[in-house]
């Protein structure tokens, strides 16, 4: 059924742009083979914090050059990136060790206990990975908006300042505030189904829900794809802000 | 920023909310004991049949019950946990934990569920002011409707006409919050229904012809009710939120470019749409492929270190992730073409030549 499936969002991809579909078709693939590198080195025993926070880097790279292009909109996406993806990172690495979210939650434990739990890894950092890596396509969705917007404010207004520009790049934000959080909130909602299912059908109670950790798990991981794609909002407003600023200089 | 009495409130109430949720012990039924001391008897190190090393740790916990009739009392209580916390929690002197039938069965977390939220609140309020504060108002109806849904479907009513309702309900309230109530909103509004129908028909047709085949409906088996009825219904609620996104979009260009140059021709339409459409694709996607991808990490890490081949792994499990995305995707990048069309209909109306 995948094939069929992948068949036709190729089709549809070719149809909207044959070029770029086709290259961003091809990004699928090779992101694909990014992720289960990273899966395959954090079971090997690498760190998964540096392994997935540099799969991220080379994610976001991927993403943002391959299949955009390089110029001065990418660039300052790409900056932005990797500066709010390390202070999220260290949000996410307080919160997880103080919300105690890692291993599995009851609902799983008819799938994994044909498993030895005796692996000697430890699942925290594989939970603040695990967040990382699912937000990352996101971040990235929200600061090539701000900066391609902004870029295209600059152009139609050059003599707009540097402070102008972050401030209309602000504004921009605003206006992906709303449709960013619920597409996150609807793609989440797609997994959360099956647990509020379990949940109902084990008569779980309202109270035991909210202390469950896979659901205090899952709502850390929404907030937190939530929360990455608002902080790169002013970071990328005033870093393209600056670039398009300093680039028009040394033209000058 | 300019703290105003509106801000004050705002703190107030978040410091007394927290205040109290990290109170709120006398709610539950379950035994809530404080820990005060946590006592490592012993500890060993076992082996898995691939050779990897775990250290179990044996402890003796002792706690103060913080709730019910036994309020108070002091319990000491054996737990063992391991470092990799697959199935254990690292309990630290201070934490709250549920006592059921005598052992420690989780960590009271809605208090660190609730200050992320509150931090999440301010965040996006400090970001996007009054908007900010919309969308969370618009996540909390969606919250809501989605809880309505669910105790409807509990009730009997089929899942997959109830998330038809449901998306149409979803769209309109989310739009009219996000873009207020203008002919963009409403066209865009018709766009996702459209594109919600046809994704739902064309999965439907897929499915009628594969049957599920090479999807590994197992993941859901645990399940109380049937996987078939949940699945579709999933993949589709996963989908809304993308549509919608780029549904407004389209729709918000449409009329700018019709504002702008009203004889511009439709031909000329399309293919700009088709342009900003590029853009959209290739990130939208990206959001949906790390979302549901990332998922199967905890999974696959255990499996690939129980000595699992792990391609025949991937097959096996990351099926189901796959589809979510593959869906999502498909639904998304139609979207386009569909908006496309109705926002022209809509802004041109009939008299255009």
């Amino acid at each position: 059924m995948n094939k069929i499936l992948l068949l036709i969002l190729l089709l549809l991809m070719l149809y909207i742009d044959k070029k770029r579909g086709f290259k961003l078709f091809l990004s699928l693939i090779l992101n694909f083979g990014i992720l289960v590198t990273i899966f395959y080195l954090i079971a090997l025993g690498a760190n998964p914090i540096i392994v997935s926070l540099l799969g991220c880097f080379i994610i976001s790279y991927v993403i943002l050059y391959l299949v955009n292009g390089k110029n001065i909109k990418t660039k300052s996406a790409f900056i932005s990136v990797v500066i709010v993806l390390i202070i999220t990172l260290a949000l996410i690495f307080v919160v997880t060790k103080v919300s105690r979210i890692a291993g599995f939650g009851y609902e799983s434990y008819e799938e994994i206990n044909m498993y030895s739990y005796d692996i000697g890894l430890d699942y925290t950092n594989i939970s603040i990975s695990l967040i990382l890596i699912s937000l990352i396509g996101a971040m990235v969705d929200s600061s090539i908006a701000i900066s391609s917007a902004l870029y295209e404010v600059y152009d139609n207004n050059k003599k707009l300042g540097v402070k102008e520009l972050y401030k209309s790049g602000i504004n921009i934000g605003k206006d992906i505030l709303c449709t960013t959080t619920n597409t996150l909130y609807f793609a989440f909602l797609g997994d959360f189904m099956t647990l509020i299912f379990w949940f109902y059908g084990t008569h779980t109670s309202f109270l035991e829900i909210i202390n469950a950790k896979t659901f205090v798990a899952e709502v850390i991981k929404i907030l937190f794809s939530a929360s990455g794609c608002l902080l790169v909002i002013p970071v990328s407003a005033y870093i393209t802000a600056h670039l398009v600023k300093n680039k028009h200089k040394s033209i000058d | 920023m300019k703290i105003n009495y509106k801000h004050f409130i705002f703190i107030l109430l978040s410091i007394i909310s927290l205040f109290f949720v990290y109170n709120d012990d006398f709610i539950y039924k379950e035994e809530i004991i404080k820990i005060t001391d946590i006592e490592i008897v012993n500890t060993d190190e076992q082996k898995n049949f691939k050779g990897f090393k775990e250290t179990h740790y044996y402890n003796e916990i002792t706690g103060i019950i913080t709730n019910g009739k036994n309020k108070g009392e002091k319990r000491v209580i054996k737990y063992e946990n391991t470092e990799s916390s697959i199935d254990t929690d690292k309990l630290r002197v201070n934490d709250k934990v549920f006592i059921k039938l005598g052992v420690i069965d989780g960590i009271k977390r809605d208090f660190y569920m609730w200050s992320l939220i509150l931090l999440f609140i301010w965040l996006i309020y400090l970001v996007g002011k009054k908007r900010g504060l919309l969308s969370v108002l618009s996540l909390s109806i969606n919250i809501l409707l989605f809880y309505i849904g669910m105790v409807l479907y509990f009730k009997g009513i089929n899942l997959l006409f109830l998330c038809v309702i449901l998306s149409i309900i979803f769209s309109s309230v989310s739009l009219i919050i996000a873009g207020g109530k203008n002919e963009k909103t409403k066209s865009a509004i018709i766009s996702s229904i459209i594109s919600i129908i046809t994704l739902l028909i064309l999965t439907l047709i897929v499915v009628y012809f594969t049957k599920y085949k090479g999807i590994n409906i197992n993941e859901l088996k645990f399940l109380t009710v049937p996987a078939e009825d949940v699945i579709i219904p999933e993949l589709i609620m996963g989908s809304l939120g993308a549509i919608m996104d780029v549904a407004i979009t389209i729709c918000s260009a449409i009329s700018e470019l019709i504002e702008k140059d009203k004889k511009i021709s439709n031909e000329n339409l399309i293919k700009s749409s088709k342009e900003i459409g590029k853009d959209i694709m290739s990130t939208m996607s990206g959001v949906l492929f790390f979302t549901y991808i990332a998922a199967g990490l905890p999974i696959f890490v255990l499996a690939a270190r129980n000595g699992y081949n792990i391609f025949n792994f991937i097959n096996a499990n990351f099926s189901l992730e796959l589809t979510r995305f593959l869906v999502g995707s498909i639904g998304l990048i139609m979207t386009i073409p569909i908006s496309t069309r109705v926002a022209i209909k809509m802004f041109r109306g009939d008299n255009h030549e």
